[in-house]
């Protein structure tokens, strides 16, 4: 299992563009991803989920990787939050 | 956010009910204890004889006294562990060591720095204290639950945290106690300086309670209340107890300072013809509240009580009325509501405000030795005889404060729903739904949100045999030591693969290790058998493993076959494919259609549930009586606008019904602020479906079918 955590530096925040592009993303990973607002846990391949987490620009949230190749899944995370939240 | 922080006050309300269930026991044991070894008490009712210093009676009440007294003495520790323990989520024990390590280590170093400033005498007069033998500054209860706060956020912060491998001794919950002594150093240092800043602003207080008469004693008996919480009342309101600020008289020949002091010097004084009620009315006041006010209080909390929960707050209540109410001691009954109901808090406090200013314009001279129950009114009021005491005005405002109480009370608490003792969302309803067999586990993670399952304790617990083969489970330094039920359904290989590089058989008893990174290893094995996936690893394992592909949950979803939308406004239909914004025309999203509206309405497709309004009000989530998961969003990149030109009228978690309306929006300003205001309603759960169809064309209007999904 791996963990890290990313501040959202998109104004706009996880709004269902964004969640969309982030539930495509880890879809197509073998890792199980998950990302944990405040209390909330939900499963990154649940578009409807991630809205609900209300994720706004500057919260920070954990994503966490389990499974398959975790350090191909955590690049790829990463480089999703970096160059798109 | 203010959802959010609603919640947060509700956990730290419920952490705080296991140290204060403890209060009612202690208060009467402080009460009746304290009473009746007061030397003033005792010579005043010539008890002098009966209950004497070194006798069985005294030694048996001053143990009462002094055991109920070390219970409010050190309630700051207690609030330290007990919140502690309320706000973790996990490995509880382990928050109430940080607790109590978090309190020491915090009152030992501004003891230090009390001692580098020149001792207790350099301080400020009744702004420090001892607390387990620690010389400290005054913080009260407040103290303990910084501490205990902190410690919790600390440990739900770091109670998994991985070192590493060097370090990895030190890691997961051993982090805890750590991390916490060194923050509680700096906060410690921290209070030093920003503590006394508070309690001389509470002494500027003092000063302009005095210079203004019958309004001065209602602020007065606010301020005392408000500063409960923090712990704070008493370096404000013992100034005016025992120095001059409550007023100098000379009784018997002899100069008295202070209003208590005033009060049981007249009490003394044969001469006496009726009490100062200038010294009294920073006394009086308490009686009416504490003894008729709180108590009908927790009556209404009572009848607001879920009918199913009434005998377990009732219990509790009552308890805490009656201490309140025969010993004046109220935190535990405050307590139950401060926190749940702030806004009731400020209203207690205007009224005891009140009933120390009506208490000083009846003349009510009632004193008290350390608060306003019914045992101090019998000793110091009623015994006196009302000519000296004018009592029966305690009475008389007590009846009617019970019966403002009761109704402002009840009223507050059904109207806006705050969650009093026995009115609290049920934990129950969670773990119900969390027992439900692994058909339903997708409905389920729709109220769970919890998706994604933890592999490696998925294939710990299999190893193990599954979960029914669990006696036990703990952990040393770097091995997981399990008991099983039935040692032949382990198998070695599994736990292999998740990671061990060694397991050891021995009878009944499993050793896997793991290395110093065990503990994380075990508090996520806890986190997994907590969950509903451990009770199907078999499942969860076989669909990981092989991906089965999940059909037979597509087609039994609902149970029904086909199920249907309908028009989510009147306007014309748009293919999902024509859309001009790549997000839908993807489908990225999920399968739908949307709908060019010709006016500014939004309508359900649908009966179901609303999940979530989004905060800028341009999109709505939907989740339908048959567990399909939509999303209806106005327009085109409109969250730009930030919620202007859009109105809800839903809100979330509300039932709906086919063609409510759900949100209205000015469809002309949105056009000129050069937007789109093409709707589309997308299936965010597509992939369960067989197929999402869009059979709308042209126009349509509300309530027409306009998807079909299979």
């Amino acid at each position: 299992m791996k963990t890290f955590e990313y501040t959202i530096k998109d104004e706009l925040g996880i709004h269902a563009r964004p969640a969309g592009m982030l539930a495509k993303t880890a879809k197509a990973l073998d890792s199980e991803i998950s990302i944990t607002k405040g209390e909330k846990t939900v499963g990154a391949v649940k578009l409807m989920a991630l809205m609900g987490l209300g994720v706004k620009c500057g919260d920070t949230i954990t994503v966490t990787i389990n499974g398959g190749d975790e350090d191909a899944s955590e690049k790829a995370m990463k480089q999703f939050f970096e160059s798109n939240l | 956010m203010k959802d959010k922080i609603f919640g947060v006050l509700q956990r730290v309300g419920r952490s705080f009910m296991l140290p204060i269930a403890l209060l009612p026991v202690a208060g009467l044991l402080l009460g009746i204890g304290s009473s009746f070894t007061n030397p003033t008490t005792l010579e005043t009712y010539g008890l002098m004889g009966i209950i004497t210093e070194g006798g069985i009676l005294y030694t048996i009440l001053d143990i009462m006294s002094k055991t109920g007294s070390v219970v409010f003495d050190n309630l700051a520790l207690l609030f330290a562990m007990g919140v502690a323990i309320g706000m973790a989520k996990k490995e509880k024990e382990v928050a109430a060591l940080s607790g109590a390590i978090g309190y020491l280590i915090m009152n030992t170093a501004i003891s230090a720095l009390i001692s580098a400033k020149g001792g207790v005498e350099a301080m400020a007069a009744n702004s420090t204290t001892t607390s387990l033998g620690i010389t400290t500054l005054q913080m009260g209860v407040f103290g303990g639950i910084i501490v205990g706060l902190g410690v919790a956020a600390l440990h739900n912060r770091f109670y998994k945290i991985q070192l590493p491998q060097v370090l990895a001794f030190f890691g997961g919950t051993r982090f805890v106690p750590i991390v916490t002594s060194i923050v509680y150093l700096i906060v410690g240092i921290i209070m030093f300086y920003v503590w006394p800043v508070v309690q001389g602003g509470i002494a500027q207080l003092g000063q302009l309670v005095l210079g203004s008469g019958y309004i001065g004693t209602w602020i007065y008996g606010i301020i005392e209340r408000a500063l409960i919480p923090f712990g704070l009342h008493h370096v404000f309101y013992m100034p005016f107890w025992q120095t001059e600020l409550g007023g100098a008289m000379i009784i018997d020949g002899v100069t008295v300072q202070g209003a208590q002091n005033i009060f049981f010097a007249e009490l003394a004084s044969k001469a006496t013809e009726q009490f100062s009620v200038s010294a009294t009315r920073f006394m009086s006041g308490k009686f009416p509240f504490m003894i008729f006010g709180l108590p009908a209080a927790a009556f209404a909390m009572y009848k607001a009580a879920r009918p199913e929960k009434k005998k377990i707050v009732g219990g509790l209540l009552l308890s805490a009325a009656l201490t309140s109410m025969l010993t004046g001691i109220t935190e535990p009954l405050e307590f139950t509501f401060l926190f749940v109901a702030p806004v009731m808090y400020v209203v207690h406090c205007v009224l005891a405000g009140l009933s120390y200013m009506l208490m000083h314009i009846f003349n009510v001279g009632v004193g008290m030795t350390f608060s306003g129950g019914a045992i101090d009114l019998t000793l110091f009021g009623i015994l006196q005889g009302n000519e000296k005491s004018n009592w029966i005005w305690i009475v008389v405002v007590g009846l009617v404060y019970a019966v403002i109480y009761y109704f402002v009370f009840y009223f507050m608490i059904t109207k806006f729903n705050f969650k009093t003792p026995g009115r609290e969302a049920d934990d129950e309803e969670t773990k119900l739904y969390a027992r439900k067999d692994i058909n339903a586990r997708k409905d389920a993670a729709v109220v769970k949100e919890e998706d994604g399952f933890d592999r490696v304790s998925a294939l710990i617990l299999k190893g193990l045999g599954g979960k029914a083969n669990l006696a036990d489970v703990d952990c040393c330094a770097t091995r997981l030591r399990v008991t099983v039920s039935n040692p032949d359904l382990v198998q070695d290989s599994l736990l292999r693969e998740s990671g061990a590089s060694g397991v050891i058989h021995k009878g009944n008893g499993v050793q896997v290790i793991y290395g110093p990174q065990v503990s994380v290893v075990k508090s996520n094995l806890e986190d997994f058998l907590d969950t509903v996936d451990s009770d199907s690893v078999d499942i969860l394992l076989g669909e990981a493993v092989f991906e089965a592909p999940k059909q037979e949950n597509k087609t039994n979803k609902s149970g029904l076959g086909v199920m249907e939308l309908y028009a989510h406004m009147n306007g014309a239909v748009v293919l999902l494919e024509n859309v001009e914004d790549e997000a839908f025309s993807s489908k990225v999203l999920g399968d739908g259609i949307a709908i060019e509206p010709a006016e500014g309405k939004l309508y359900a497709p649908c009966d179901g549930k609303v999940d979530m309004v989004f905060d800028t009000k341009h999109a709505i989530n939907l989740v339908s009586k048959d567990g399909c998961e939509i999303l209806l969003h106005i327009g085109i990149d409109t969250v730009k606008l930030s919620g202007k030109f859009f109105e809800s009228h839903v809100s979330d978690g509300q039932e709906i019904h086919k063609g409510d309306l759900l949100i209205s929006f000015d469809i002309e300003k949105i056009r000129n602020a050069g937007y789109k205001t093409t709707t589309p309603m997308i299936i965010c759960n597509t992939d369960d479906y067989n197929s999402v169809e869009a059979i709308g064309t042209g126009n349509t209007t509300v309530g027409e079918k306009i998807i079909e999904i299979k």
